[in-house]
């Protein structure tokens, strides 16, 4: 598993950078072309200041384009959920339904055959990022809005939050020191026990780096792929040429669609798996 | 603002925003979401046990029926059967006592007749014999002494009947 984890956050470093590498060259080629610019790409990608807001211990407080997207992402969901479920209805009726589906499919399907019966008091950290993680992935495909899971700030931030409501979990399951003996594998000989400590910290650090990886690189390889293949019509100046570029973009946005279920719920039975294993018995 | 590099700002707005977002959500949605969940599941479990229940109840009350039927038509076989033998009885005793009744009347109706020829028969020879008397008085001019001419006369007519 951890194994698995380290490799596939590996091919995830891989992927991005390929991806930084393959929209850099695009970029190039098109300032070559004499097109938009290198920083034609890299602007639609990277996070543009809305409101300028003072640092504070620090940290500079700007409100960016993601950070709004997931403001509406936010209020969007609040709104969704608040009107179909404030009236107590024993029977759900329209969007009240297709949510209520949505809910009990995770539940059934994600939560608790990962974390059983006990998984239930975290599934509200899981309901939110699902459909959090969701959300942003859907509506950063809306043209002229920013894609928040493309942040590595913020996907860094989901998987933290993971990694501390992991933490929480086996603390409260387990008490601190049993929470710890999570890093020592049962049946270790005492002298690997200082070596295995740092693998398995570096092991359950690499899961969710991994996480936040994955979910970034998912976002921005679409779009990244999107606008390098658009740049082509602008490389080759030709009206002639838009029409193969366009196909190819029309088949990456659907694909872009796809990816955003699949990033989501990858994120979520992830983080279940990383909440379950830490609430489980076995050490 | 770099690619691969965490954004300070954004960690912090993007943990506000989840946290809130998470608080929010718990409140507003995901407890009355799963409350109404297992509320449902638990009603549907309980219906449809409900269900069972009553098409067990149903199939008992059927059961039941069904023996009370064959049971009151056995009874109603049973009443049929007595009723005819009692019927049956009533007729050969109401039957036999008409015979007897017959009979006896019949009897009584051989005796009278008898008797009344009897009484005929006595009141015959009473006469035969006044009259006899009262013949022989005129013939012979002198009253013969009844008792002596009644033996006489009983003589005579024996002797007659005894001739036929």
């Amino acid at each position: 598993m951890t194994e698995h984890v380290i490799e596939h956050s590996a091919d995830s470093l891989q992927t991005v950078q390929h991806i930084t590498q393959t929209a850099e060259h695009a970029a190039n080629a098109a300032e070559h072309a004499g097109g938009g610019g290198a920083d034609f790409i890299m602007h639609h990608i990277l996070a543009q200041p809305v409101l300028k807001l003072p640092t504070v211990f620090g940290i500079d407080l700007t409100i960016t384009n993601h950070i709004l997207m997931m403001w509406i992402v936010s209020a969007l969901l609040i709104l969704a959920f608040g009107l179909s479920f404030r009236r107590k209805n024993l029977v759900p009726k329209g969007l009240a339904n297709a949510l209520e589906a949505a809910v009990a499919y995770l539940r059934d399907d994600i939560i608790i055959p990962n974390m059983g019966k006990d998984g239930m008091k975290y599934a509200p950290y899981l309901l939110t990022a699902f459909f959090f993680v969701l959300l942003c992935n859907l509506l950063g495909l809306v043209p002229g809005a920013a894609t928040a899971t493309g942040n590595i700030g913020v996907t860094a931030t989901l998987a933290l939050l993971t990694l501390v409501v992991e933490q929480i979990a086996g603390i409260k399951k387990h008490g601190v020191w049993g929470n710890m003996k999570h890093l020592i594998p049962g049946g270790l000989p005492v002298f690997l026990i200082p070596i295995m400590i740092p693998v398995e910290l570096v092991s359950m650090m690499a899961k969710h780096i991994a996480l936040a990886i994955r979910l970034f690189a998912n976002m921005i390889a679409g779009h990244i792929t999107i606008l390098a293949i658009m740049s082509l019509i602008f490389i080759f100046k030709s009206w002639l040429i838009a029409p193969a570029p366009l196909l190819i973009i029309i088949f990456c946005a659907l694909l872009e669609i796809l990816i955003a279920f699949i990033q989501a719920y990858v994120f979520t039975i992830l983080s279940a798996v990383f909440i379950g294993a830490s609430i489980s018995d076995e050490h | 603002m770099e690619l691969m590099t965490p954004h300070g700002g954004t960690i912090f707005w993007t943990t506000v925003t989840f946290v809130a977002l998470l608080l929010i959500m718990w409140k507003v949605a995901w407890k009355p979401i799963i409350q109404a969940l297992n509320e449902r599941e638990t009603k549907i479990r309980e219906s449809l046990s409900a269900a069972d229940k009553a098409k067990q109840d149903v199939e008992q009350a059927l059961a039941n029926q069904q023996d009370l039927i064959a049971e009151s038509k056995k009874e109603a076989q049973q009443i049929i059967e007595k009723s005819r033998n009692s019927a049956e009885l009533l007729k050969d005793e109401i039957l036999q006592k008409a015979n007897a009744e017959a009979e006896n009347m019949l009897v009584n109706a051989k005796k009278e007749i008898e008797l009344s020829r009897d009484k005929a028969m006595e009141d015959i020879r009473n006469l035969a014999v006044d009259l006899s008397m009262a013949a022989t008085q005129k013939l012979i001019g002198k009253a013969l002494d009844k008792s002596e001419h009644h033996a006489l006369i009983q003589n005579s007519m024996k002797k007659m009947e005894d001739l036929n």
